[in-house]
């Protein structure tokens, strides 16, 4: 029992009949679900994309090891002080106290990887979890459940969806067959019903991984961010603060650009997925 | 009656949920680096006087006391005097929630009905170049970052061809002119307007494009389309009286919930345009420490939250007969 990765949403118990091989199963499914993804001319884009980004956010060590100069937050180039436009030196120009923006934008990228995928992680994990926790046990926690969910935090948009889903799930014969066969709640939870709701889990990942950039972009443009690192946001809070929005399209457009691609990025790749999770999706043949 | 007590018990949930908000955000307040001890009261002070001013605000109570208090002076309407201004909160934000209201209800009703429209001929045209066209388009304008497609549109149209202003709600030039009439101040906020519009429009109307293109594809399938068809209704007929009034309602309850969010949503619109609203009041009072108007802001966004919810769900009832709760 138990196939995390797997991209399939049938219900995983059916695997019993190919039990012979069960140890490469999940890697069956996930190449079948790669084998769909790859037919998706979004999807691919998205990936590219990501690539790229994921690209970038490795360079951005580099920069400060070549020269101290071109250190995203502490380098200052000693013969700059002002904003100037693209040169050999500065690939993008530097900002108004002389740091490279390059540099600066490989950094950003780091932090919105960092940023996006461990709160989406930790969204995922706590709605998975909790979603699961009150579809089971059904009627009598619901209400407090969703009253906490509504009030605290992020995670309540997954919660309640996984826990639409596990309504639905809790219902099957294959739970039903785990219960008649003695299993206890949290062996049903996290055994049976946890395999059967992880691709939509995945799924609401990529829109989570979205908005968690969007929202460290948007805390950190309002000046809410961490002070002590550089993201795409807090580049564009320095264009604007410091009024060079006006003169300095070379630095107003890159981190703006980066932010619309990623996030375009993870929405392409999470409609791809869609696609390989829903198989009703993968044709849609109706006559107007 | 099934609708009223659908209504009557939603009322119980959103008053637990209000609850628990207040009591969240009363513990948030009290982590919040800043006591407000140190905040009311003035170096200059005598420890006498210091002492008579924390006994007065209720601030030498135990924690549960003023917990209490907090409580009574929330449903009472009391949420105190704000820092920065002087004046009491609630005045404040009166005074800003219009301002708030008129922009984003423009926006918001605008990209509704020009994601509708477009999104209907998407759907309609569907797989032919126009449609593809459109849904890279909606998909595009949907996933820009809003402060820098507002700083893109200040720097274009306010600056390099300098059509619109690019700051402010109002001209005081106009206002205090003696002879301006309601016309001219309402044509001026309207200039003003436009910027924040545009950048709104701009990010919104491609979700409700999206979302309105893949309802009407649904609704395209079912059996009553056909009947109309075999009635002999000429296509656009069948397109715009039968097809698109259903495929709206997914719009409806989107436009619904984006109206209770952009109260908040608009923190950055607000902040970039200097729009005088509750979204930029709510940024000043948390960047400046200003914890009674920070409060009563999270509260009133809260109550809207939750009140439009609950009207989404009615006015679904109403739009939907074939909805019963």
């Amino acid at each position: 029992m138990g196939h995390p990765s797997s991209l399939s949403p049938t219900p995983k118990n059916t695997h019993s009949i190919s039990a012979g091989k069960q140890r490469h199963h999940w890697v069956e499914r996930f190449l079948d679900g790669w084998a769909v993804y790859r037919k998706n001319t979004i999807g691919r884009i998205g990936m590219a994309l990501l690539g790229i980004f994921a690209l970038m956010a490795l360079a951005s060590f580099v920069p400060q090891m070549v020269d101290p100069m071109y250190h995203p937050m502490t380098g200052v180039d000693p013969e700059i002080s002002h904003s100037t436009g693209p040169s050999m030196r500065h690939w993008l120009g530097t900002d108004f106290i002389g740091r490279d923006i390059f540099s600066q934008l490989l950094a950003g990228a780091r932090i919105a990887f960092m940023v996006g995928i461990s709160s989406a992680l930790i969204s995922i994990l706590f709605g998975t979890t909790i979603g699961m926790v009150a579809g089971y046990a059904g009627k009598g926690t619901d209400i407090w459940v969703i009253v906490l969910m509504i009030a605290l935090f992020r995670w309540p948009g997954v919660a309640r969806v996984i826990r639409s889903q596990t309504l639905s799930l809790k219902h099957r014969p294959f739970i039903e067959a785990a219960r008649v066969a003695g299993a206890s709640h949290g062996r049903i939870i996290f055994r049976h019903i946890l395999p059967n709701v992880m691709p939509l889990a995945l799924l609401y990942m990529t829109f989570r991984v979205t908005s968690a950039i969007i929202i460290e972009a948007a805390l950190a443009f309002l000046g809410f961010g961490d002070p002590g690192s550089v993201s795409w946001g807090m580049m564009l809070q320095w264009v604007w603060k410091t009024g060079h929005m006006f003169q300095a399209p070379y630095w107003l457009l890159p981190p703006g650009i980066c932010i619309s691609l990623i996030t375009m990025a993870f929405y392409m790749a999470g409609r791809a997925m869609d696609d390989v999770l829903d198989p009703r999706l993968r044709k849609e043949e109706i006559k107007p | 009656m099934a609708l009223r007590r659908f209504v009557l018990r939603r009322l119980v949930e959103i008053a637990v949920i209000f609850f628990v908000i207040m009591t969240v955000l009363f513990i948030l307040f009290r982590l919040a680096p800043g006591d407000p001890v140190s905040r009311m009261v003035d170096p200059s002070m005598t420890p006498e006087d210091a002492r008579l001013l924390m006994e007065s605000m209720g601030l030498d109570q135990p924690l549960w006391t003023q917990y209490i208090y907090y409580l009574k002076n929330v449903v009472t309407g009391n949420m105190g005097v704000s820092f920065h201004y002087g004046e009491p909160v609630i005045g404040i934000l009166m005074d800003r929630l219009p301002n708030t209201i008129l922009l984003f209800t423009t926006s918001i009703i605008l990209s509704a009905l020009l994601g509708v429209f477009l999104g209907k001929i998407a759907a309609w045209r569907r797989g032919e170049r126009i449609d593809t066209l459109m849904t890279i388009g909606a998909l595009f304008c949907h996933t820009l970052f809003l402060p820098w497609l507002a700083l893109i549109m200040i720097w274009f149209f306010g600056y390099r061809v300098g059509w619109f202003p690019i700051t402010g709600m109002i001209s005081p030039e106009v206002w205090i002119h003696p002879d301006a009439g309601f016309m001219a101040k309402a044509l001026d906020v309207l200039y003003h307007m436009v910027l924040p519009l545009m950048t709104l429009v701009l990010i919104h109307f491609g979700s409700y494009l999206l979302v309105m293109r893949s309802s009407m594809l649904d609704t395209l399938k079912d059996d009553y389309i056909i009947t109309a068809r075999a009635k002999g209704l000429d296509e656009k007929t069948i397109r715009d009286h039968h097809a698109a009034p259903n495929a709206a309602l997914p719009v409806v309850t989107s436009v619904g919930l984006s109206l209770a969010f952009s109260i908040n949503g608009g923190a950055l619109t607000e902040t970039v345009f200097t729009w005088p609203g509750i979204g930029r009041e709510l940024v000043f009072s948390v960047s400046h420490s200003d914890y009674p108007l920070a409060q009563a802001a999270f509260l009133l966004i809260a109550i809207v939250v939750l009140v439009a919810n609950l009207v989404v769900d009615v006015l679904y009832a109403y739009l939907d007969p074939r909805i019963r709760y």
